[in-house]
């Protein structure tokens, strides 16, 4: 057949406290607890988001550091 | 059966050594503040809540009782414009 290969899948989200919340917000809608794929794709796309945010906070920084050297 | 906790002892969903993780993968220069990383865990927190709160409605609207990976791929995919591949899609996977 044929042969994947691939590496293992990373989980940014630290999995107690993430099902911990998921558990909470769940119960708020009267829903079952997810499974654990929506929790790993929660967990990408928080790191997503992260580094999104890190990435325009690196550029913010760089130009206030340029500016206190001139 | 475990104890439950209360909402307010919520241990945080990131901690600081895969923040600084993430902050070196952008810039290996860059230093996090501790402020910042409150600011980011705060946004971290934030997200989670807002998507999950939009996949329960989506999840209920096409009346079921379980959320599906389809529900949060959808917010991600219509509020973020995120797409994150190999979930729940009919691709080769490992």
């Amino acid at each position: 057949g044929t042969q994947i290969r691939s590496c293992k899948d990373e989980v940014f989200l630290l999995q107690q406290p993430l099902a911990q919340r998921l558990k909470q917000i769940c119960s708020k809608h009267d829903m079952e607890e997810p499974s654990k794929e929506f929790s790993a794709l929660l967990s990408h796309a928080v790191q997503e988001r992260l580094k999104t945010v890190i990435e325009k906070l690196s550029v913010i920084a760089e130009h206030r550091i340029d500016i206190i050297k001139n | 059966p475990a104890p439950s906790l209360p909402s307010e002892s919520l241990t945080p969903v990131v901690n600081r050594s895969r923040l600084t993780e993430l902050v070196r993968e952008v810039d290996p220069n860059e230093q996090l503040d501790e402020e910042v990383e409150e600011a980011l865990l705060a946004i971290a927190d934030d997200f989670i809540e807002s998507s999950v709160n939009a996949a329960c409605r989506l999840a209920k609207h096409r009346g079921a009782r379980t959320l599906d990976v389809r529900d949060l791929h959808m917010y991600l995919e219509r509020s973020w414009h995120m797409w994150i591949p190999g979930f729940g899609t009919e691709e080769l996977r490992p």
